[in-house]
């Protein structure tokens, strides 16, 4: 996984693609670097190359030569010395989450061929790179990375045929990807033009309209200050951008006897609804702590204009049959990471209002199984990004066994709406931390109200409960508010606990996902050894594991059996740990070392009881001195498998 | 044309203790009217006068404030954040923006909305002169605010904080000023910890020196007591009302003109919204419930059949079937300061629930986490978290 800007257009590239840069560091932060197009504003080959620029920085920084300056660096974005470039107004730039290779500058994007006027950033992995070197022998590589090989080849595909047929950088770029194995967003540049040639297959890429200029992204988060209309491109797509930002799509072509195996293809331009500020940090010190704060406003739009209390219904805009969902058996959700737990939360409700079987899978682990019939089964995608590779995998293996399927994601656009039969979006806005904080929320919200959906359309849920569930979900966002107003609390808990050894999350029934999706954020952010268990488990060994430093929080709320979690809760305390419980507000448990108050929501105050857990491992992390929004090793969503 | 040159000071990070319980969870430039915090009034008025760039200067509850408002692009202003760590003043607090801002700024107050006609006006005196401005207005009671003396029509000589002593004026302080960078100086030789108010500094100013007046007699909304709030919000819902596009309607509610609605109300069969209302966002009224001249909060439930009067329900608040806020008029003590005759129905603070069929004396003021039991009556303040039995 990683970033990838583009910039063509009247205005000096260099700022505009750093600021990408910046916008995309949450989808890795190892390297980053840029490739300009050195810059007379000239087009079309008509500028001679030469005139070599560097930046003032030092090698390995620069490798500036021809038409081209090149600046990369392993480490932050904020590492990389910008280029000074004033009249280069074509660029692109790429920040890295390594797959191949340690991140060393060598490695880092932009890659450039033999001659340096080629520069290329990519996104994804090239599975026959090794195949494709081979044949580049008198090629000089100097990274290890499987990214290399796309400028070289366009070397040799643009120095093949010179002449009057020699190829564009479009038509070479169509030849070389058609060659290339795996899954790619790769973007590429040359020094003779003010012009930017990319290709999308399994990985995102968007294009943004400007005013005579054109973007190109992984993300429309890294350029959402300067445009909001996008252009979703698919799988088999190049794109050609030109010097005053006109943007041409090719397609694959159906038909085998064309010269090229793309024709011209139109397009939607569509309008992103985000804002832009959104996913600035309005001053917060971390992106986390503003995303967590964000949850009411985040649940009301989740909610928004799809509740109906009086008639007990939902509206979600899914086309789910009559008859489909008369006959079905069984839903399968599959998800990795922060999103399983929230289908692990949603499982139970889906089982309990539309009575119908419903398991979870890690996506990664997913096969559609046997014994089950895929006419009679709906399988749900939840993924915040709508890119993890994980799940794209798991969605597809399940739509080509037969089963309909149905995303749940944050992303308009992404690649998972293409892949599925519906999407019902999230609508939490852009999520930038690492560690996911409002999209939980906002997931198991979506996901209790297609429960509630199913329940009425089948028949198995009541009027009365439906509305009663539904009442729960409106109060939702004012009773998050009520846990983070009590934010002052859970900082004194963080300060007395935040050098403990270990910390033991428990839960049951729907308490359980959020112990575990608990531990999560404080491993994630933390480094914290932290783990979840369902309560009952406790005794049947991990209790072995519990001594006076390592506390115990546990979820005491309704849906999460508070009795019989407190017996184990209780257990632990024993052993001699401190305990921190999310209660009820109508119970009290006195023996708590901690309480955290969580006010009246029904089968949803689990979800007010992670609010708590979401600040706690925040300010764990922050009295540690943690990179919160960029934790080792990590990236927000995982487009490799 | 927008002045790059000038930068708008917004001074929020004071708490309002005097409107406490709403305070508690939120500072008072967040109180809604007609929905929208007071707050985002002054940054349209700061907008409108052709000033885009805000410097606020926060502390108390300062997230609400961040989440809101974000870096402004909403307003189309650039907003940004300096922190008053802890509440020792205005001038402290101005002090903390001194490395945010320019040669010559304005600095409004995040809680009094104005016209932006005196924004602009404050501005232009800023650019054009050396002396600082200060914007005078009358009110009917001056001696709750900065009672301001001047020498001609726009020369003050000093201002009196809330004086004890009767006084000849109805000139105040409108909050509003215009200063240059040398103003920093100035608070710090007041005090040099800057634990004052800006005012104590421009009384001392005005000793020596000349500070323009800007008169002005347009809008002027302050909101010091609970009271205010209600009469606040019944002057902006008249002006800037009528927008219920909000509305998720059962069917049959009936709502006065008056009255302004957030996105995704909920609102019952037979509900009726009387005049001088405003209603949050995803708040709920229920069937046959009566809501009149009443502040109603984001998220907050009033129940089946409940009468709600000259009241503010405030977060997530619930208030029973059946439940009566009857409204009126009634003696109200805050901070042991008696206000006799004020328009308080009654105050349901955040997270409180008023149990069915219980009936609160005007003047109630229910502490938020509080709660009545079903059938009681309940007068008084009633503080956070208590519980209150009938009896």
């Amino acid at each position: 996984m990683c970033g990838i800007i583009g910039y063509v257009g009247d205005e000096a590239a260099a700022p505009i693609v750093y600021q990408g840069l910046e916008n995309l560091e949450y989808r890795g932060y190892d390297s980053a670097g840029i490739a300009l197009v050195n810059g007379a504003r000239a087009t079309g080959g008509s500028r001679a190359t030469g005139g070599s620029r560097t930046t003032g920085d030092v090698a390995p920084d620069v490798a500036a030569d021809g038409g081209l300056t090149v600046a990369k660096r392993s480490g932050e974005v904020s590492n990389l010395t910008v280029p000074d470039a004033p009249d280069a107004t074509c660029g692109i730039g790429h920040t890295r989450w390594s797959t191949h290779g340690p991140p060393t500058d060598a490695n880092a994007h932009p890659h450039v061929d033999c001659a340096e006027s080629i520069a290329v950033v990519h996104n994804g992995i090239i599975e026959n790179h090794e195949t494709l070197k081979a044949e580049l022998g008198d090629h000089e590589f100097t990274s290890q990375t499987d990214t290399e090989v796309v400028p070289h080849l366009l070397e040799t595909e643009l120095s093949e045929t010179a002449g009057e047929d020699a190829p564009d950088l479009r038509t070479a770029v169509e030849r070389v990807v058609d060659r290339l194995e795996g899954s790619y967003a790769v973007c590429a540049i040359h020094a003779d033009e003010n012009r930017i040639v990319a290709a999308r297959d399994g990985s995102p890429l968007v294009v943004g309209h400007g005013e005579d200029a054109a973007f190109l992204a992984s993300d429309v988060t890294a350029f959402l200050e300067h445009t909001r209309e996008v252009t979703y491109l698919e799988d088999g797509d190049v794109v050609d951008l030109s010097a005053d930002g006109d943007v041409e799509v090719f397609a694959p072509s159906d038909d085998a006897a064309e010269s090229l195996p793309r024709r011209p293809v139109d397009r939607s331009v569509e309008t992103v609804e985000w804002e832009a500020d959104a996913a600035e940090k309005a001053g917060y010190e971390h992106y986390m702590r503003k995303e967590i704060h964000e949850q009411p406003t985040a649940l009301r739009q989740t909610l928004s204009g799809r509740v109906d209390v009086d008639r007990a219904r939902v509206d979600l805009d899914v086309s789910l049959p009559e008859a489909f969902l008369e006959r079905v058996e069984e839903v399968q959700i599959v998800a990795c990471g922060t999103s399983y737990y929230a289908g692990r939360y949603a499982a139970r409700l889906i089982e309990s209002f539309a009575d119908v079987r419903t398991t979870v899978e890690i996506a990664s682990e997913y096969e559609f199984g046997a014994g089950r019939d895929p006419d009679r089964t709906l399988t749900i995608a939840v993924t915040q990004s709508g890119e993890t590779a994980d799940t794209l995998g798991a969605i597809r293996r399940a739509d080509s066994a037969g089963a309909r399927t149905l995303a749940v994601t944050n992303t308009l656009g992404s690649s998972v709406t293409r892949a599925v039969d519906d999407a019902v979006f999230i609508r939490a806005g852009p999520e930038i931390g690492v560690a996911a904080t409002k999209t939980f929320a906002s997931q198991v919200t979506t996901l209790a109200l297609l429960a509630v959906a199913l329940g009425r359309e089948r028949g198995t849920l009541s009027a009365a409960r439906a509305r009663s569930v539904l009442e729960d979900l409106r109060g939702l966002p004012g009773a998050v508010q009520q846990a983070l107003d009590a934010e002052a609390d859970v900082v004194t808990a963080a300060e007395r606990y935040c050098d403990e050894d270990a910390f033991f999350f428990l839960g049951r029934d729907l308490g359980v996902p959020v112990a575990l999706e608990g531990a999560l954020k404080l491993k994630e952010i933390a480094y914290d050894h932290a783990e979840g268990f369902p309560a009952g488990e406790l005794k049947h060994g991990p209790l072995a594991l519990v001594t006076d430093r390592t506390p115990v929080l546990a979820v005491l709320t309704e849906g999460g059996a508070p009795a019989e979690t407190m017996t184990n809760v209780t257990e632990a305390q024993t052993r001699g740990a401190d305990a921190i419980g999310c209660v009820s507000a109508d119970r009290e448990f006195g023996t708590l070392d901690v309480a955290f108050e969580v006010p009246d929501v029904g089968l949803l105050e689990p979800l007010v009881a992670n609010v708590y857990f979401q600040l706690f491992a925040y300010h764990v992390a922050n009295e540690k001195g943690r990179a919160i929004d960029k934790p080792r090793n990590l990236a927000k969503s995982v487009t490799v498998e | 044309m927008t002045d790059d040159s000038v930068t708008a000071v917004v001074l929020a990070a004071g708490e309002g203790r005097r409107l406490e319980p709403l305070t508690n969870r939120r500072p008072k430039p967040m109180l809604p009217v007609a929905t929208r915090p007071i707050l985002e009034y002054v940054i349209e008025a700061i907008r409108e006068a052709g000033i885009d760039r805000i410097v606020l200067v926060v502390g108390y509850r300062q997230e609400r404030i961040r989440n809101h408002f974000g870096d402004g692009d909403d307003w189309d202003v650039d907003v940004e954040y300096v922190e008053q760590a802890n509440q020792l003043g205005t001038g402290h607090a101005l002090l903390q923006a001194e490395p945010a801002v320019g040669d010559r700024f304005v600095v409004l107050n995040g809680d009094r909305i104005v016209d932006a006609d005196l924004v602009r006006r404050v501005r232009e005196a800023t650019v054009g002169g050396d002396t600082p401005v200060m914007a005078v207005t009358d009110v009917d009671h001056p001696r709750e605010y900065g009672v301001v003396t001047l020498d001609g029509a726009d020369r003050v000589t000093g201002i009196a904080e809330k004086p004890e002593a009767p006084v000849s004026t109805s000139r105040i302080n409108a909050g509003v000023y215009g200063f240059t960078a040398a103003v920093f100086d100035a608070i710090r030789e007041t005090s040099p910890t800057g634990e004052l108010a800006l005012t104590d500094t421009l009384d001392r100013i005005a000793d020596e020196d000349p500070i323009t007046a800007i008169g002005y007699r347009g809008q002027w909304l302050d909101v010091s007591y609970l009271w205010d709030l209600l009469r606040v919000n019944a002057s902006l819902v008249g002006t800037d009302g009528g927008a219920n596009a909000g509305i998720d309607a059962d069917s049959s509610p009936e709502i006065a003109d008056d009255v302004v609605v957030g996105d995704d109300v909920r609102l019952g069969a037979n509900a009726v919204v009387g005049g001088g209302s405003a209603l949050g966002e995803n708040a709920t009224v229920g069937p046959n419930a009566v809501v009149e001249g009443s502040v109603v909060f984001p998220d907050a439930v009033i129940e089946a059949g409940a009468v709600v009067r000259d009241a503010v329900v405030a977060g997530n608040a619930r208030v029973g079937a059946n439940a009566t806020i009857a409204g009126g008029r009634a003696t109200v003590v805050v901070d042991d300061e008696v206000h006799p005759d004020v328009r308080l129905g009654g105050v349901v603070g955040d997270n409180a629930t008023v149990g069915g069929g219980a009936t609160l004396v005007p003047g109630t003021v229910l502490g938020d986490v509080s709660r009545v039991d079903p059938g009681a009556v309940v007068s008084g303040t009633i503080e956070p978290d208590a519980v209150v039995r009938r009896g």
